[in-house]
């Protein structure tokens, strides 16, 4: 799987980069516009991170440059300005999903596997993390043939905890995740506490082993090890 | 008092007592002439009536004079007094009374004193006095009327350039279009709009230097919190942190995320202020505070906070977006202040919105909870979550209020 980061702040790319690779992805890395309009028209990847400020140029012209190679790279813009305009005309232009800076890497990483998944398993919208089976067409999860029943927070939740399996998240990641820009509303994280229990409650009675496991009272690690 | 009453007010009175004035004065010149001139004529007859004395010895006939009577009487001896004056009489001959001037003089007729009275009646004299009068006078009034009309005029046509100015001073909107200027060739008029473009010009361009320079600061913070954010999940995947360590990176992602919170804020008053958030549409309040009381429910049920919603089936036209920060504000507002075991009263009527929610026991300042950055000094919020919904109500045209009734504080928002 191979990804693109173009994003000219080196301390940023270098952290997604770092990030993504122990995901298990190849990554490179741009920081001009023209580097980034070369390694477009030269390579293919799987998907593209964009930022759409660059020194040299504007983001949202390699977009258009990219759709016009009839590409099928998934594009997640990542931009500072949450200017709704962008990320409308983003989005119309083929981009696949826009993240605001600041994000937490695995908002990203969770992204991006979905982008991947989506583009890749046109005919199967099944993944299994050893015992635990989710369909995202469905949007459920099943544990040994036995579906369970997840209210949608759980189930968006597992199934980011399973997009960054073996990675620890805390649980502002976690509670940004599941409400978006509303998460600043919250003084405290604990909520996401009572979301796992009832999770894991929840996983263990259909007989799946208990993955989670937290790290330092930051947040969970979902783990098979 | 306008400009134009003050000065036609003024204008009038002095016209008036000077119209009065000149009546007078014309009056008493015109009476004082024909006066004399009767007198003249009265000095004249008893002359007459002397000679008559001296050459035949007799008093002469009556005059053919209507308006002339000449009275004889015998007195007891002679004066030398021969004084004109007013009087009133009975003119025999007209069978009326009329004023009159008269004269008086003692006379000898073969050495007997008479008085001899000469009247003149000033009936003529008084309609050719009024005539006189009225024909000086009325045009007068006339040509004072046009003068007021013409001045009444002439103000309008020359301080129109001062109306134009106050016109646009008024209606002055610092985020709207700068001020035009007003043509004319009168110095002082000039003189005012060249201050006045130059001091517009010149708010106008403070107004957007701040603006723009609190956009590009937030934005500029944005990538250094972007690494920060990322640089600590990064480090939270390390195996090897201590306990003080966590500690740390605890305290970092929350400071972190106080430092984002504060600038998405900004950054978000400024978009409102710039209008960027989009159009306006029809929604239904009801449906979206439902949502919002749904997706709020790990805070609400935290605190052990009662929520308790009467909500009418509504619309309100409004940006979606800024509708939804609205509902956000006022939950967050009022989870954040409430005690724990609280109530939350959500009342949704036609075209108001009341959220209620019980917290310490005082008002608040109402002329300060909406100023950026005020906040209760026990919050832990960023101060900016009530001048951003005062902002978006300014926007939208809503009006809201805060308001306390033991034991709780409200806040009443008026759409339209």
């Amino acid at each position: 799987m191979k990804i693109l980061i173009i994003e000219d702040e080196l301390d940023l790319s270098s952290a997604i980069r770092d990030y993504l690779t122990s995901e298990g992805y190849l990554c490179e890395t741009a920081i001009t516009y023209d580097a980034a309009y070369q390694k477009i028209s030269l390579y293919s990847y799987d998907c593209i991170l964009l930022d759409l400020m660059l020194p040299d140029g504007d983001g949202l012209k390699l977009l258009k440059h990219l759709k016009s190679l009839q590409k099928t790279e998934g594009v997640i813009i990542i931009s500072a300005r949450n200017a709704l305009d962008d990320r409308i005309t983003g989005l119309n232009l083929g981009a696949d999903d826009y993240l605001m800076k600041p994000f937490h890497l695995s908002e990203l990483n969770a992204r991006i596997a979905a982008i991947i998944r989506r583009k890749n398993n046109q005919h199967s919208n099944i993944f299994t993390f050893n015992e635990i089976e989710v369909d995202l067409g469905a949007k459920t999860i099943t544990v040994n043939r036995h579906e369970i029943h997840f209210t949608r927070k759980e189930y968006d939740l597992l199934l980011y905890f399973i997009y960054n399996k073996g990675k620890a998240i805390s649980k502002s990641a976690a509670a940004e995740h599941l409400w978006g820009d509303d998460a600043d509303m919250a003084d405290s994280f604990d909520f996401i506490y009572t979301h796992i229990k009832n999770i894991r409650k929840k996983l263990s009675d259909a007989g799946a082993k208990d993955y989670f496991h937290s790290v330092y009272g930051l947040g969970y690690r979902f783990t098979d090890i | 008092m306008n400009l134009f009453s003050k000065y036609n007010r003024v204008l009038l009175v002095v016209l008036l007592i000077g119209l009065i004035s000149v009546g007078i004065l014309f009056y008493n010149a015109l009476n004082y002439t024909l006066n004399n001139k009767i007198d003249e004529n009265l000095r004249e007859e008893l002359m007459e009536v002397k000679d008559y004395l001296h050459v035949k010895n007799i008093f002469p006939a009556p005059p053919e004079d209507l308006d002339l009577v000449i009275e004889y009487k015998p007195a007891k001896k002679t004066s030398a007094v021969l004084v004109p004056g007013d009087t009133t009489f009975y003119n025999p001959r007209k069978q009326k009374k009329e004023s009159a001037r008269y004269l008086k003089a003692d006379l000898l007729l073969d050495n007997q004193p008479f008085h001899v009275l000469i009247l003149n009646s000033k009936a003529t004299q008084s309609r050719q006095m009024q005539i006189v009068f009225l024909a000086i006078i009325i045009p007068v009034v006339i040509l004072f009327g046009l003068m007021a009309l013409f001045n009444r005029y002439l103000l309008l046509k020359l301080w129109s350039p001062f109306y134009q100015a106050l016109k646009q001073i008024k209606s002055f909107d610092i985020k709207k279009g700068g001020y035009r200027s007003v043509k004319t060739d009168i110095h002082e008029f000039r003189q005012l709009d060249e201050a006045l473009k130059q001091m517009t010009t010149q708010i106008q361009d403070d107004f957007k230097e701040i603006k723009l320079f609190t956009e590009n600061a937030s934005h500029e913070m944005m990538t250094p919190i972007a690494i920060i954010n990322s640089k600590l999940d990064t480090l939270l995947q390390s195996g090897t942190l201590a306990e003080n360590d966590s500690k740390a990176l605890l305290d970092l992602y929350k400071a972190t995320k106080r430092l984002n919170k504060i600038n998405q804020s900004l950054l978000l008053l400024v978009k409102i202020d710039h209008d960027q958030l989009g159009e306006k549409e029809q929604l239904c309040p009801a449906e979206l505070i439902r949502q919002k009381v749904n997706n709020f429910q790990e805070l609400i049920s935290q605190r052990h906070i009662q929520v308790t919603c009467n909500l009418d089936d509504t619309t309100v036209l409004s940006n979606k977006y800024q509708f939804d920060i609205l509902l956000n504000n006022l939950f967050s507002n009022a989870i954040r202040h409430n005690r724990n075991g609280g109530e939350i009263h959500i009342t949704l009527k036609e075209g108001e919105l009341y959220f209620e929610n019980t917290g310490n026991q005082n008002a608040l300042p109402e002329s300060q909870i909406f100023e950026r950055f005020y906040k209760d000094p026990k919050s832990d919020g960023v101060g900016l979550g009530l001048a951003i919904l005062k902002q978006i109500c300014i926007k939208q045209g809503y009006s809201l209020n805060y308001y306390f009734r033991l034991p709780m504080h409200g806040f009443r928002i008026k759409f339209g």
